[in-house]
């Protein structure tokens, strides 16, 4: 089963150019619906483990990739296609809810 | 998944989780569907004290997993997914969601409430980009910062006492001349060097550009206007009822609370409603813990009859 992978300051560049489509959830340990929602994205990285690779990041070890992104407020999720932005979702929400928007970028 | 159950409970939050452990109990086939997280809003509090039962604060997720897991000790199924229509076909109700349908002989409508916003110019904009609805969730942002706490709720309050440990000032902005929070958090709030209260203020508007830079204050009592500078932004003003799909089976008051009775049932045969939905509820976790039960046994009075 594909796991989210952990990424930082310092290798977020590097998933960004080594994978096409990549989700991106924004997050820190006080914020409790980032940690509620967390089984819901394994199972959109386990469902697309091919094509998508879904990156978390924690806002309070990485503060430079959340001002990049004007990253404000959490959970934020972030959808990145081929290096850009493509859209995001501020709040919690539940998995079919992140397929959607993914279908809708991709 | 399965299509048929006897009752789907729409909601997750402590009014839906307690509704579904009774009804786990009753033996009755029982689905929750949840659009966001299991626990409901009270999981973005910090801590909570005033539940009666634990001596010490306990953390809101922690409790909210506990009632999730309760109620899947007795065979509920829970689904995070978003209702988006309900309606009576036949002798049951068919609920609808992302590309599936569900049927069920009774619901409990437990969808809770969402975050209240002001409409003034700039908040929609400049949400997530230093206008925020969740203290915990954002403090980490406002670090040695100056902040502002709109409200004068229980809710207001709590996240201006959990932000004074993050930020370098807090203003608690209210409308009014007194709060209407806990006493207990009034005294906490008086005696923390931190926080600052701006009495009879009137928000115009949110300033700010790609980010919250200040706010448009109005001071209801010598109308005087003025921009206070400001990096964060928390909305605790109240919350408006999630109740848009029952607006057409069930009795709603002028603010679209569902009208109900101490029963708990409605004008639509076989649903019942508790929690935040209901005019009246003084967003407590216990009261919704009460409500939920209280519309469990309904519902099983209900159930038994057509059995």
């Amino acid at each position: 089963m594909a796991e989210i992978t952990a990424a930082n300051d310092l290798n977020f560049e590097s998933f960004i150019k080594a994978n096409r489509m990549i989700i991106v959830d924004f997050w820190a340990p006080t914020c409790m619906p980032c940690r509620l929602m967390e089984p819901g994205l394994e199972k959109i990285a386990a469902s697309h483990e091919e094509s998508v690779k879904v990156l978390k990041v924690n806002v309070n070890e990485s503060p430079k990739t959340s001002s990049r992104f004007f990253v404000r407020s959490l959970p934020t999720l972030l959808f990145i296609k081929d290096g850009q932005v493509k859209t995001q979702i501020v709040g919690a929400v539940n998995p079919n809810q992140i397929e959607k928007t993914l279908n809708e970028v991709r | 998944m399965e299509k048929n159950w006897d009752v789907i409970i729409i909601g997750g939050g402590p009014a839906g989780l307690s509704a579904a452990i009774y009804c786990g109990r009753a033996l009755r086939k029982t689905l929750v569907l949840e659009k966001k997280v299991f626990g409901g809003q009270i999981v973005n509090a910090d801590i909570i004290e005033n539940y009666p039962g634990f001596s010490e604060p306990i953390i809101p997720a922690d409790l909210m997993d506990q009632m999730s897991r309760q109620a899947e000790r007795y065979g509920v199924t829970l689904e995070n997914d978003e209702v988006s229509a309900l309606q009576r076909e036949g002798d049951a109700w068919k609920v609808s969601v992302y590309q599936n349908t569900y049927q069920a002989k009774a619901i409990i409508y437990a969808a809770g409430s969402v975050s209240r916003f002001l409409g003034v110019k700039g908040e929609k904009e400049l949400l997530g980009r230093g206008v925020s609805v969740c203290a915990t969730c954002d403090a980490p942002f406002f670090l040695q910062k100056k902040v502002a706490v709109l409200g004068g709720g229980d809710t207001a309050l709590s996240e201006a006492l959990h932000l004074s440990k993050f930020a370098s000032l807090v203003y608690l902005i209210h409308r009014r001349d007194k709060f209407r929070a806990e006493k207990i958090l009034q005294d906490r709030v008086f005696k923390n060097d931190k926080i600052k209260v701006i009495w009879d203020a009137e928000i115009l508007g949110f300033k700010g550009d790609q980010r919250l830079e200040g706010l448009e204050l109005r001071n209801k009592k010598s109308n005087s206007v003025e921009t206070v500078a400001f990096d964060g932004a928390f909305l605790a003003i109240g919350t408006t009822p999630s109740t848009e799909l029952l607006k057409d089976l069930v009795e709603l008051d002028e603010n679209g609370y569902a009208v109900t009775d101490m029963s708990l049932s409605t004008a639509a045969k076989g649903v019942f409603v508790a929690g935040e939905v209901i005019k009246g509820n003084r967003r407590q976790v216990a009261i919704s813990v009460g409500m939920g039960v209280q519309a469990s046994l309904s519902c099983e009075d209900y159930l038994a009859s057509l059995d």
